[in-house]
């Protein structure tokens, strides 16, 4: 009887196990709550993780299978990241590395480990041209869409109106901080205005007081910045200090944390930021996740946060892969995937307003839809004001100049390609 | 380029005297706080030969308690002396629970022991307080926020209210801790354990009651400090890198110089204020500040090894 117990529970034990490897979808996240970026990176994965716990609570997974939504520690340090793909990859359908740095580094990996990257917003922007960069998504737009889009708007929709003007380009020293300015110097070049990069260094983010002292010298017509972490706050701070007025002063999407103009309140007023998601606080969704991740006491979030943009465009981030994973359990009709097939659903993303409404997503992001040709979709996006308490709507629907990015991003990734020869290119896709 | 190294930034300086007393200013405020942090390590290092790592996670930590404990409901002030307790707990645990155990290892021990320390306090730290920027209680303590707009030279002259704080607590403590160190009983005990800890030890100086001291000062330190930097851009992790900024000023300085901490912080904050807007960033591209400072320390440290107040080591074999 003894021995029977003994098989019994072990061959329970082996079932359990093998039930939930064989259920689950494992989707690492190289997240960052600790160290210089946790303040930044915190709401972005308590976003992305709700969304897939209430996936999993509410619909039992995707397609039936439940999502493993592993965190994968890197405190944004590029060594750590690359650790956390390699301890990761071995289950992984997809590699979500939350850092430009991270992304550059394992870009020629995953040709060989065959795993998707999932880069929402950030990345190398020639990644766009999935021709050359067949793993790599960074749907649904690229650093390059962002500075063609904030150009947009501070010259009322004419570059041409930018000639003579001077532009300060205020940047984390950084890969991330790098990547728009082969972008904004083309079009610096093109249409006659003045850019001035500005870098700041990752020690002297909280202690920005030289680079606005070159700001007060040189007297830009506008600040771009591309800021991260702990270098948003420093920046805002030191703006205020310096009397920049605020209005003439935008920054990336991820320079736009409700926490970060906190801090200097009222005095932030009028500053910008471009987004490619909107916080919808009476979106269909949020009642989905307060009903089944919120009071079942299964978010590490809390209001405040909850109502910020950073929180819900972690929603938005999720939901891509969430689409992905969808699309691929249906062309393959299979429901545990594998990175292959994921593949294949990041690149036929068809993101339109009906399916947002289904997902109870409307106004969260615009619509766009990917292909084997193009891995980031360009669903364009938002100017976000900060006035005083919170981050308001201050543009309409504002799309990238595609004509221009385009080009340059097929350039730009034949260069990295030819670079970093032998480089596999998808001669299928037309 | 020889005209725009040795005369264009000058010709600047001279052209807009306004905009180089504003750079002065900067170089001062930083400066000042970088003597600071410098400070807590050389208090710690002179009565124990250890090298202090854990100094700036305990800036963090002491303004994440301050904060932490005013989201609770506590009044500013009550909040400050709370925190100062928290500091005196923390500094008694060190040096019960790590050093005292490690008393006679190698100081390199030692040294390894303060990253664990900053290990644990980053880790505890995120437990209690979590990860997230956090608005330092500016207002609440009475200092002000607002900024003074001068006119020199027929120019613009910023001086924001809170820097001046900053700048006239920092340089008060830093009196009061050389009133300390040399006026009190306790503080000759700190200088006498420095100078000859056998000696010292001989005449009945205790040495866990002088460790736990000099963890508390710095524990006193790590709190202004954490004042002073998390008004301007908020408290979060962040500031732990803050501290780093100390490195090249105890190279400069010494690291047993409580002259050299000062001097070296206030040198070290406004030469490389001076190097990156004058050379740095119409030279170089900017972003000089990452680099100048240990460059500086280099050079020194090429002609005179102790650092500039540092005392000249002397082996007999």
């Amino acid at each position: 009887m003894k021995h029977f117990t003994k098989m019994a529970l072990a061959a329970t034990v082996a079932a359990g196990l093998c039930t939930s490897a064989a259920a689950d979808i494992y989707a690492p996240n190289l997240s960052y709550r600790t160290g210089p970026f946790a303040a930044t990176g915190i709401p972005l994965m308590n976003g992305q993780k709700d969304y897939f716990t209430m996936i999993n609570e509410r619909d039992g997974g995707i397609g039936g299978v439940k999502i493993e939504f592993d965190e994968c520690e890197t405190g944004y340090s590029t060594e750590k990241g690359v650790e956390c793909y390699e301890k990761t990859k071995g289950r992984a359908v997809v590699t979500q590395p939350w850092s430009t740095g991270i992304t550059l580094q394992v870009l020629p990996k995953t040709n060989v480990d065959m795993i998707p990257i999932l880069a929402p917003g950030y990345g190398f922007s020639p990644m766009a041209d999935g021709k050359v960069f067949q793993w790599a998504f960074n749907a649904p737009g690229s650093y390059w869409d962002a500075a063609s889009m904030i150009l947009k708007f501070i010259s009322q929709d004419n570059l041409d109106n930018l000639k003579g003007k001077k532009i300060a380009f205020l940047h984390l020293d950084h890969p991330f901080g790098k990547e728009p300015l082969p972008f904004l110097e083309a079009k610096a070049a093109q249409h006659g205005f003045e850019l001035l990069p500005i870098p700041v260094g990752l020690k002297e983010m909280q202690n920005q007081s030289a680079q606005w002292l070159q700001i007060r010298r040189e007297r830009p017509d506008y600040v771009i910045m591309w800021g991260w972490g702990a270098m948003n706050a420093g920046a805002i701070t030191e703006a205020v200090k310096t009397k920049f007025p605020m209005e003439n002063f935008i920054g990336t999407w991820w320079s736009g944390h409700d926490a970060d103009l906190k801090i200097v309140g009222e005095d932030g007023k009028g500053y910008k930021s471009i987004s490619f998601s909107r916080p919808m606080l009476d979106a269909a969704i949020q009642a989905d996740i307060k009903k089944y991740v919120v009071d079942a006491g299964k978010s590490q979030s809390n209001p405040e946060e909850m109502s910020g943009v950073f929180y819900n465009r972690g929603l938005v981030i999720s939901m891509i892969l969430a689409e992905g994973i969808k699309a691929a359990q249906d062309h393959f009709k299979v429901g545990e995937i594998n990175a292959e097939q994921l593949r294949w659903g990041l690149e036929n993303l068809n993101v339109t307003e009906e399916r947002l409404a289904e997902l109870g997503m409307t106004g969260m992001v615009a619509p766009f839809k990917t292909s084997c040709s193009d891995h980031t979709g360009h669903s364009g996006g938002w100017v976000l004001e900060w006035d005083g308490k919170a981050f308001v709507e201050a543009s309409d629907h504002l799309t990238p100049d595609s004509a221009s990015i385009q080009p340059l991003e097929v350039e730009k990734a034949a260069e990295y390609a030819a670079a970093n020869a032998p480089w596999p290119i998808n001669e299928e896709c037309k | 380029m020889l005209h725009d190294i040795f005369i264009a930034p000058f010709q600047d300086m001279f052209s807009a005297p306004d905009f180089l007393l504003q750079v002065l200013w900067e170089g001062l405020v930083s400066g000042i706080l970088y003597a600071l942090i410098a400070l807590g390590f050389v208090l710690i290092f002179r009565s124990s030969r250890i090298f202090n790592f854990a100094q700036g996670i305990m800036v963090v930590f002491a303004a994440l308690t301050l904060v932490g404990l005013h989201a609770m409901g506590v009044p500013a002030w009550i909040c400050v002396l709370l925190t100062l307790g928290v500091m005196f707990v923390l500094a008694m645990a060190i040096e019960r629970v790590v050093l005292r155990p490690l008393v006679g290892q190698p100081d390199i021990i030692l040294f390894m022991a303060t990253i664990g320390i900053t290990l644990f306090l980053i880790g505890f730290g995120e437990i209690i307080f979590g990860g997230e920027n956090k608005v330092m209680i500016t207002e609440e303590l009475g200092i002000p926020t607002g900024s003074w707009t001068l006119e020199p030279f027929g120019g613009l002259l910023i001086l924001e209210q809170k820097d001046v704080t900053a700048v006239v607590v920092a340089a008060l403590l830093v009196i009061g801790l050389l009133v300390f160190l040399s006026r009190t009983q306790m503080g000759r005990a700190i200088r006498a354990l420095g100078d000859d800890s056998q000696a010292a030890l001989s005449v009945g100086i205790s040495l866990h009651t002088i460790w736990v001291l000099v963890w508390f000062i710095a524990g006193i330190i790590a709190l202004v400090t954490g004042i002073a930097w998390g008004a301007r851009a908020g408290v979060s992790f962040a500031l732990e890198v803050i501290a780093y900024k100390a490195l090249p000023v105890l190279m400069l300085g010494g690291l047993e110089s409580i002259a050299g901490a000062i001097i070296g912080g206030l040198m070290i904050g406004l030469l490389e204020k001076l190097f990156e807007i004058y050379w740095g960033q119409p030279l170089m591209g900017g972003n000089t500040e990452t680099w100048f400072a240990f460059v500086l320390a280099l050079l020194v440290l090429l002609f005179r090894p102790q650092g500039l107040f540092g005392e000249k080591i002397i082996e007999r074999v």
